[in-house]
């Protein structure tokens, strides 16, 4: 169990221009400890570790490491301080080799020359601690986001940190690599490192944690032993008012005889899809479950438009239409929230004012402008509507929190007035209280006779909220369930049995 | 904390008011130099205004104008190399028209081999297909601007030199005089076209939703396709203006001359358009951009340049004077200095406020 304190953190307040991001924070981390850090997207948390690595500088308060006061001036003298982070979005070089990644900057040299044969042989030393043997010769590009991230935490253990961060490490692992990566924390935690872990899956933070501190806008909650707060509890904490929401979300039902919308038959592509055939009726929420690669994304993304569909036909309203690019599905009244917000999603340098007026605009072309006037009514309203935080419309969309920023993406396709809206990964990397507004939104479209078809990894969102339930897997449709009957049970064995 | 950055509400931030108090203070150390630095006087014979002042408005025209194209261009996150070759083309073609065969038209004179409306529009035609060429390679083929846009650098002028049988053609026809040397309202006639291209393109960009389509495929060209917009097309259209505004340059260029220069005609046009669009504060790295901080920009470049001959400065040191003033505005313009000055500016405000 954690021995003594390594790092304390105490009254740390930061004050950004107009606001206080973090407001007296106290943090402990002790030797051999895994230590969730908790909050709602804007808590803090963020800020909290920028202070730590030195990013941030902090106006009151300070940190002791080992005993000693430390002012760490950037990620450089962070990490000669022993403090190493693994980002999200993960800081290494995809061109270069593994263990290329692990050493650089510190490559072992011989007779003045890299040591080619001792880089290679510890990284493979390395990797092998965390179970993983793989070549370590190829770039890291030629592996998956678990090996790359694993990379990184190895580059971590190998400068002998004292502290690890890791920031939403597991946001895109697969459930097997989020085992693998727990695994390697808790040998790392047994070796007598500190970690930090942010992450937004509650269940997570059950399973590996020792302790867990929750932020919310930029005060301390509270530290807790992670078997002293239930779920419930915990979510209570983060958000700071009694979370009923989500439990009394109401599945979308249709009604008899709902005419069909959209209907697909037999559509597939060279390569990613074999062949998929669904209907969705008006006013219904079709989930799509299914592991990552399944198809379920690349399913949304051909309806869309946002690739080639080479076989099959599409039909709107019972009639065929043609779709070759994103603009004729928006002609047809579809709209698609994608998977990856910040690459497809949002336009970050531009006003939230001309992110939510896109779609509308794009469909008009641009020889029909909006003027000034109705793009702020347009963006005022749906602000509003979705509860979107900002000081005005003005504000560039990219410096809003991620769940606002799923909100702008959202009020940019409401805004388009849709018939079917596709959504893939709404609630991926946002805070529960932004989940649940997003699901209930969800659910509002679906009332007033949107079509949904909604995709998602947790399969809890998908069977709360959904009318029928399509299982992908292998790049096929294998399965449609009644979401109102299915347990998740069910869908698990689907997904691995390949049959109903 | 949706507030991490603050907007220092305060102009101090904006690139263009940094464009704006730079060319200011060049202006100001010219008038303290030169108190007649700003005199403009009226010349009854040709009917025009002279001045330095005006001068360095009328020579900045064709990089005004080529500025224009660049800016969008710049906006999508490219560049656009070829404009300098562009206004090689425009000039030997209308020169071409004008004299076709300099065997049997040997003698110069007032007088067009081809209907004026070819001298000046075919030039602008085959600039714009030049362009719409640019903008092909990039929005179907792929290819990344500077790359497309060097092809047509490099073997422009060489299509010139085949025009014109490598010669070098003048003319003394004076409807083509007019378009460089001409004046309309008392104003030299390049300055008369440069504010008219200047508000043309303002009012494509900014009364259609043109302008926010370039800016959105220049910040993210992936999230801007799903939403809609057709990148291809707003791609083809920016380098076809461009292609369209270099002729434009090309004309009043040759027109200033009246004659055609391969080799020289344009040279180096495309790193002053680059400059002043970048001086303008719009980002090389695309997405917002600004038609007036670009206008100053080029108005600062031609200020610089005249100011070296003003006041007589070695011509050998007119590159290198150059560059030095345009590397203060540069880091004058860096978003520490601004940031610095934005907080002083804040922290000012913040005491006074208190004070009260």
């Amino acid at each position: 169990m954690p021995g003594k304190n390594i790092l304390e953190m105490k009254g740390i307040t930061i004050q950004f221009p107009g606001v206080k991001a973090l407001d007296g924070v106290d943090f402990s981390l002790c030797e051999g400890e895994i230590h969730s850090l908790l909050g709602e997207n804007g808590a803090g948390k963020s800020t909290l570790i920028k202070c730590l690595t030195g990013v941030n500088r902090m106006d009151e308060g300070k940190i002791i490491l080992d005993g000693r006061e430390i002012h760490p001036t950037g990620p450089g003298n962070a990490i000669e301080l022993g403090i190493s982070a693994v980002f999200q979005e993960i800081n290494l070089c995809p061109n270069l080799s593994v263990a290329e990644n692990i050493f650089v900057g510190r490559q072992p040299m011989k007779h003045g020359q890299i040591d080619w044969n001792e880089i290679n042989r510890r990284a493979e030393e390395l990797m092998s601690r965390f179970h993983l043997d793989i070549d370590v010769t190829r770039p890291l590009s030629y592996y998956s986001t678990a090996i790359q991230q694993m990379t990184s935490i190895a580059r971590a253990v190998d400068i002998q940190a004292k502290i690890l961060i890791l920031d939403e490490p597991t946001s895109s692992l697969d459930e097997n690599e989020v085992q693998l990566l727990f695994t390697v924390m808790r040998q790392l935690k047994e070796s007598g490192m500190g970690i930090i872990f942010i992450t937004h899956f509650l269940d997570q933070i059950y399973a590996v944690s020792d302790r867990m501190t929750i932020l919310r806008n930029g005060h301390l909650v509270g530290t807790y032993n992670i078997n002293e707060l239930g779920k419930v509890e915990l979510v209570t904490k983060m958000v700071g008012k009694d979370m009923d929401v989500i439990f009394s979300l109401k599945r979308a039902e249709v009604k008899d005889g709902a005419e069909i919308v959209l209907k697909a038959e037999h559509i597939g592509d060279a390569s990613k899809i074999n062949d998929i055939s669904l209907d969705l009726r008006k006013g219904e929420l079709m989930g799509f479950a299914g592991l990552l690669g399944s198809g379920r994304t690349e399913t949304a993304e051909m309806l869309f438009g946002a690739t080639k569909t080479v076989r099959g036909d599409i039909f709107i309203d019972g009639e065929k239409i043609e779709i070759k690019q994103p603009f004729d599905a928006i002609k047809a009244r579809l709209a698609f929230c994608p998977e990856d917000r910040k690459r497809d999603g949002i336009i970050g340098d531009l006003s939230i004012r001309e992110n939510i007026m896109l779609a509308v605009q794009s469909r008009k072309g641009f020889m029909h402008p909006m003027t000034r006037q109705e793009q702020e009514e347009l963006a005022d309203k749906y602000i509003s509507i979705l509860g979107i935080v900002t000081p005005d419309c003005e504000k560039k969309a990219g410096e809003l929190s991620g769940g606002n920023q799923q909100k702008v993406i959202l009020a940019r396709w409401m805004a388009a007035n849709p018939k079917v809206l596709i959504l893939d990964e709404p609630t991926r990397g946002i805070d529960i209280g932004a989940k649940a507004e997003i699901q209930r939104l969800m659910l509002e479209m679906c009332k007033d006779g949107v079509s949904v078809i909604f995709i998602s990894s947790e399969l809890d969102e998908i069977i709360r909220c959904s009318t029928r339930i399509i299982i992908m897997r292998d790049r096929e449709k294998v399965a449609e369930v009644d979401g109102s009957t299915c347990t998740q049970q069910d869908i698990l064995r689907i997904i691995a049995e390949g049959a109903a | 904390m949706t507030m991490k950055k603050t907007d220092f509400s305060g102009i101090m931030q904006s690139k263009v008011t940094w464009a704006v108090i730079a060319e200011a203070l060049i202006l100001l150390v010219c008038f303290l130099i030169r108190p007649d630095f700003f005199s403009i006087s009226y010349q009854p014979s040709t009917g025009m205004l002279y001045g330095s002042l005006i001068d360095i408005v009328n020579r900045s025209a064709e990089i005004t104008i080529i500025s224009m194209g660049m800016t969008l261009v710049i906006a999508l996150g490219g560049t656009d190399l070829s404009v300098g070759a562009l206004v090689a083309v425009a000039g030997a073609i209308a020169l071409k028209f004008l004299r076709w065969d300099v065997l049997t038209y040997t003698t110069p004179g007032d007088y067009t081999v081809y209907p004026y409306i070819l001298v000046l529009g075919v030039p602008l035609i085959v600039c714009a297909l030049m362009g719409l060429f640019n903008g092909f390679l990039v929005a179907k083929g792929g290819i990344q601007p500077i790359i497309a846009t060097l092809i047509l650098m490099v073997c422009g002028r060489g299509i010139a030199q085949i025009l014109t049988d490598g010669k070098q053609f003048t003319t003394g026809y004076s409807p083509f005089r007019i378009i460089g040397q001409g004046s309309f309202l008392c104003l030299p006639m390049p300055i008369i076209i440069t504010v008219i291209v200047v508000i043309a393109v303002a009012l494509f960009t900014r009364k259609t939703a043109f302008g926010a389509f370039v800016e959105s495929v220049g910040v993210n060209p992936s999230a801007s396709r799903l939403s809609g917009i057709k990148a291809g097309s707003v791609i083809l259209i920016v380098f076809m203006i461009t292609g369209l505004l270099s002729g434009i340059a090309g004309l009043i260029y040759s027109s200033r001359i009246m004659s055609n220069d391969s080799n020289n005609a344009g040279l180096n046009f495309e790193m002053d358009a680059i400059l002043a669009v970048v001086i303008g504060g719009t980002n090389m790295a695309g997405g917002r951009f600004s038609l007036a901080g670009t206008v100053i920009g080029s108005l600062i470049i031609r200020t610089i340049v005249t100011f070296v001959y003003y006041f007589g400065i070695v011509a050998e040191a007119t590159m290198a004077f150059k560059a030095l003033i345009i590397a203060v505005v540069i880091v004058l313009q860096s978003e520490p200095v601004r940031r610095y000055f934005a907080k002083r500016s804040a922290l000012r405000q913040a005491r006074s406020g208190g004070a009260k």
